[in-house]
């Protein structure tokens, strides 16, 4: 489904069709691990889901490449916080880390990596497979960053178009005492530019419920109420505004 | 075998069994034997296993101990007292464990003084709080007798060093057995008392227990199975040697004309004249939310009597501080207070001091918790136990009012005791398998001595062996899990890990950590209080809920915090939580449904007001008063529809702006009724494909839909044989199994509060239960942990067999069923529509749901572009 002119979400993920670019984030690789190392000892599922993931996005994706006679993505950017915690890469992450980027380069030319604020120390493991690790990525207006810290550069403040990711969306559905909380995208503006919120592509949470809880993005400190929501569940559901949805 | 003693021993015979000094002693501080003596000491003295089963006061303490003393002190006298553990006291508070070593040391001392001489007799207390100093002085010098709890002898039980003196224990007491039976750590503590038994196979079990019913599942549960059938053990009923003087009292004439704060003044005007015509008054509440309150509302109203600078009123609850509760049982020794308002946490027998009056505010809901509490007043054998019930309502009346005849005519309810508990047993193999290698074989045959394990399968006992040694993992991680290895060609089993020792020590106990969200008012860091998590998920922005008594408005929350407005003058949009609230046993409930049918018959024999009044009055002790307002209550119920008996179930439909209500009249308690309700509700939602909404409380349930529905037809449809698998499928969705899940989780330590020196701190990045038991079901949907929580739910929250009973009775039509029709609900109806506790039962699916919700909001957003 078109989000927004030339932007198409597929899966968690997004299509922006003038670049023939992917860009997805928030992964959180390492997750359960995090949680093995505070005592929590629940089996890990994170990485195979991520990948069934991934591959649900690049057969939705294709249909896409065929109409814009492509036979391959330019490029994939990762939106940060590839992995989950601050701190050291441990063999297991730096295992998975690769593998997830030798999956990625079958399907684009070129992987560009934008830091989150979860992955300071991301270099080593990205320099082993060549990938630019980069604070955003812009290109013909488009401004594509994590979105934990406003940028202050010029070609931020002249972009028309923003992509973030950080908030991790998801918003509650709510019938009488049954209440069901779904990832989306939001769409929105921020200072005069149209923005988009991307979902996270960790599959084991679902993120924060916009209709309740507190933000951590900078770019979401304003009232967002006339954003409009876009449900992932397999489909893609618009949900009108979130004010409709309180 | 398991058998009543019927017949006291004579005062002459204990006389002859006992040492000259601590006969002497003892008659310098008694004039004579207590009742509960004269039946316990002689068995224990004769190393029989027994159950003493007596009120608070009763001298159950010392009756457990005399024979004890008594050949320690023959020991000592003949120079042939070993370096070694006796006797083992357990008690579930580790307040009572300081003052039972107190109650010991002194009476030694003093046989010291009569003696002239040392006695040698070593006393030592072991819980969570002993120092390590302490502990290994208990090493080089063992104490004879050694006070500890559930948890700390578990420890004690995995300390190798400390087994070397476990080997030849003679006695083993645990005290306040009613405490410890109905609940998980009574489980724990039977496997930890096998684990004693198989050490000190001579060991003889003493058990110490208030008013409580069955006896004698009570008594097995102490003792056990020796070559599957119970160990031998003598029943000491002692339960009704304390007077009681109990009465049910009104704040009102009139309960149902009457505005809530005219209600509410005469109430605490009434509590006010009690508390002042008596020395020192403990009140019992049945949630911490309701202590708070009657304890504010008391210095409001009365600020010179209890709000001044030395203040003679107090709390005492859980949630407040150990320092605080210990300050506040100090003021009620030295006689400071005036007053002490409680939930549960004074239930137990820890020394008061004197208390002459108990009040209970609203039912109590159980006979056993109703005496269990009023034995708090009148600590002495021979002073009598004063209790007043204070009645909020009408139902709450005609409750208590029954509960007073139950506990005047000795019946007293029966409880329930959690058999297989999968979470526990998976700790306590651990710990097992800490101590020493074990061979698989001898393990299985040790547990199932447990009264709680005796019916443990096979299956069962493998598949958490499988869990414990990581076998539901790939090799390549099962070191990050597995906690215990199994040599299948061996049978061996031990344990696995460097840490193992220190996590089992560190993690060990039952009783769960619940993932509260704190609620603070917004702008501040000031806790108001704290609400479920699953609450927090159905709280909207500018939603009103009470907590403690209050209002606050929903505004945000961040991670485990829900941040709040406290002025807010609208009335409550969301129906308060009621998952504290403690449940009807479902033998008072039947007593109040025969109550009710004995009513009807006089009603359908057209007897006079008189008349009836009269048959009110003799059958349940109560005041003219009283008996007028159960007669108009029933009256009215009878006129306007239909009185629900024990043997008639009425179901009532209406229709409410546009909504059906049906309105299940089934007077069973909340444990039955929570199970029934998510039976019905389930049959209607399936053959629907849409989500019911229920309420469910100790009195009924009301299922709530868009269209009419046939419950009735619905109840007939649940088969008592099929209800497991109905019943298995209906809770699937639930907030309750997640929740559940997560206390078994903890309890299997597959949670761990403490790891590699962290202690997880509740609140941050707290791991939703989702995730947990999503991660889980994928392993395998009958993974054992999550089969304890469906267990859990269904068997110790809810009552399956009592409720499989009741649909038998339904097929059988020993109870009837019956429709009725009303324009606006029946009187009965009313508590169970407004006080209910909802719920709804989730069928359709996340997906449909999302679909159907999608397709609404879409239709909206039309109109809305139509309009402009």
């Amino acid at each position: 489904m078109q989000i927004i002119k030339d932007l198409n979400i597929v899966n968690l993920a997004l299509y922006i069709k003038s670049l023939n670019s992917l860009v997805l984030g928030d992964v959180h690789i390492g997750y359960e691990e995090e949680l093995n190392k505070r005592g929590v000892l629940i089996p890990r599922h994170h990485f195979k889901d991520v990948l069934a993931s991934l591959n649900h996005t690049f057969y939705l994706l294709e249909p896409l490449l065929k109409k814009s006679k492509k036979k391959k993505l330019s490029n994939i950017i990762i939106n940060g916080d590839l992995k989950h915690e601050f701190g050291l890469i441990s063999n297991q992450e730096w295992r998975e880390i690769l593998k997830f980027f030798d999956i990625l380069s079958k399907h684009c030319e070129k992987i560009i990596l934008v830091k989150g604020n979860h992955d300071p120390i991301i270099g080593p493991v990205a320099k082993k497979r060549n990938i630019k690790v980069v604070d955003d990525y812009s290109k013909d207006g488009i401004f594509i960053c994590h979105g934990h810290q406003i940028p202050t550069t010029d070609v931020f403040k002249k972009s028309k178009l923003l992509i973030i990711g950080n908030e991790h969306p998801a918003v509650s559905i709510k019938e009488g005492p049954r209440s069901e909380t779904f990832k989306c995208f939001l769409k929105g503006t921020f200072k005069n530019k149209d923005m988009i919120v991307m979902p996270s592509f960790n599959p084991i949470t679902i993120g924060t419920d916009v209709l309740k809880e507190q933000f951590i993005s900078p770019f979401l400190n304003q009232d967002i109420n006339s954003f409009e929501v876009f449900v992932i569940a397999g489909n893609v559901y618009y949900f009108g505004k979130v004010k409709d949805l309180k | 075998m398991i058998e009543y003693k019927l017949n006291s021993n004579k005062p002459q015979e204990l006389r002859n069994i006992l040492n000259p000094l601590i006969k002497k002693w003892f008659f310098s501080k008694f004039k004579e034997f207590s009742l509960p003596q004269l039946f316990g000491v002689m068995e224990i003295h004769s190393r029989n296993n027994i159950l003493v089963s007596a009120p608070t006061g009763a001298t159950k303490t010392l009756t457990g101990f005399l024979s004890i003393l008594n050949e320690l002190i023959n020991a000592s006298e003949s120079d042939i007292l070993e370096d070694k553990v006796y006797c083992i006291y357990i008690s579930p508070l580790k307040a009572l464990s300081n003052d039972v070593q107190l109650n010991l040391i002194e009476p030694l001392k003093e046989m010291e003084k009569i003696a002239g001489k040392k006695l040698g007799i070593r006393v030592a207390v072991r819980t969570g709080d002993t120092s390590a100093s302490e502990k290994s002085k208990m090493l080089k010098k063992p104490p004879h007798i050694l006070i500890t709890t559930p948890e700390s002898l578990a420890i004690v039980l995995s300390s190798y060093r400390f087994i070397d003196l476990l080997q030849a224990v003679e006695w083993c007491i645990v005290d306040e057995v009613h405490a410890l039976a109905e609940n998980k750590r009574g489980v724990h503590l039977s496997l930890s008392l096998e684990r004693l038994q198989h050490l000190s196979p001579a060991m003889t079990r003493i058990g110490l227990s208030a008013t409580i019913a069955p006896l004698d599942k009570i008594a097995h549960f102490l003792v056990g199975n020796e070559n599957e059938v119970p160990r031998n053990c003598k029943i000491c009923n002692v339960q009704f040697v304390k007077k009681t003087d109990l009465k049910v009292l009104s704040p009102v004439p009139d309960l149902i004309n009457v505005e809530h704060g005219k209600m509410q003044d005469s109430m605490y005007s009434l509590i006010d004249d009690l508390i002042q015509t008596h020395k020192t008054t403990l009140i019992f509440t049945n949630t911490r939310a309701a202590t708070e309150r009657v304890i504010h509302h008391l210095k409001e109203k009365f600020p010179k009597r209890y709000a001044s600078d030395d203040p003679t009123i107090g709390a005492h609850h859980g949630s407040l501080s150990k320092e605080y509760r210990h300050s506040i049982e100090k003021r009620l020794r030295e006689g400071k207070l005036k007053v002490v308002v409680s939930s549960t946490s004074l239930e137990l027998g820890i020394d008061i001091g004197y208390i002459d009056l108990v009040i209970l505010l609203g039912s109590p809901k159980s006979v056993a918790r109703a005496l269990q509490r009023i034995g708090r007043s009148g600590h002495k054998l021979h002073s009598v136990s004063k209790g007043r019930i204070i009645v909020l309502d009408r139902d709450d009346m005609i409750e208590c009012s029954v509960l007073l005849k139950s506990a005047i005519e000795k019946k007293i309810d029966r409880i329930h005791i959690p058999e297989n508990a999968l979470d526990v047993l998976a700790q306590q193999i651990y710990g097992i398998a800490i101590a020493s290698k074990v061979h698989k074989t001898d393990l299985y045959n040790v547990i199932k001595k447990s009264y709680c394990y005796k019916d443990l399968t096979l299956k069962d006992f493998n598949e958490v062996l499988d869990y414990l040694s990581g076998k539901h993992i790939s090799l390549e991680d099962r070191h990050i899990y597995a906690k215990i290895w199994v040599d299948e060609e061996t049978g061996l089993i031990g344990r696995k890990g460097r840490m193992s020792r220190v996590i089992y020590m560190t993690n060990i106990g039952t009783i769960p950590d619940e993932t509260f969200v704190s609620v603070k008012i917004a702008g501040t860091d000031h806790v108001v209080g704290k609400i479920d998590e699953s609450f927090l998920e159905r709280l909207r922005k500018t939603d009103v809920f009470v907590l403690g008594g209050d209002k606050y408005e929903f505004l945000y929350a961040k991670g485990m915090v829900a941040y709040v407005n406290a002025s807010v003058y609208r009335a409550p949009t969301i129906p308060s939580w009621f998952s504290e609230m403690l449940p009807l046993s479902f033998d008072l409930a039947l007593e109040i449904g025969k109550f009710r049918r004995l009513m009807e018959e006089k009603f359908n024999h057209n007897k006079t007001k008189k008349e009836v009044l009269k048959f009110i009055n003799d059958y349940l002790y109560v005041d003219k008063n009283t008996a007028s307002s159960i007669y108009n209550y029933l009256r009215e119920q009878y006129l306007y529809a239909e009185i629900p008996t024990d043997k008639k179930i009425i179901i009532e439909n209406f229709t409410d702006r546009g909504r059906k209500h049906v309105v299940v009249h089934s007077l069973y308690g909340r444990r039955v009724n929570d199970a029934l309700s998510r039976a019905v509700a389930f049959v209607i939602a399936r053959s629907q494909r849409k989500d019911v909404e229920l309420g469910i409380t100790d009195n009924g349930f009301y299922v709530s839909y868009e269209k009419n529905v046939n419950v009735s037809a619905a109840l007939k449809l649940i088969k008592s044989e099929k209800m497991e698998l109905l019943m298995n499928n209906a809770i699937e969705k639930t907030e309750i199994l997640k929740r559940r899940f997560r206390h078994c989780a903890a309890r299997s330590l597959m949670i761990l509060r403490n790891y590699k020196g962290r202690r997880k701190r509740v609140g941050r990045q707290q791991v939703s239960s989702m995730i947990l038991i999503n991660a889980v079901k994928r392993v395998s949907p009958d993974f054992c942990i999550l089969k304890e929580a469906r267990r859990e739910v269904l068997e110790d929250l809810m009552d399956m067999p009592t409720t499989k009973n009741l649909l038998k009775a339904i097929e059988d039509r020993k109870i009837k069923i019956k429709n009725v029709q009303t324009d606006l609900p029946s009187p009965f109806a009313f508590k169970i529509v407004l006080e209910s506790h909802t719920d709804v039962l989730k069928i359709e699916d996340k997906i449909e749901f999302l679909k159907r919700m999608h397709a609404r909001i879409m239709e909206r957003i039309e109109e809305k572009a139509k309009a402009a």
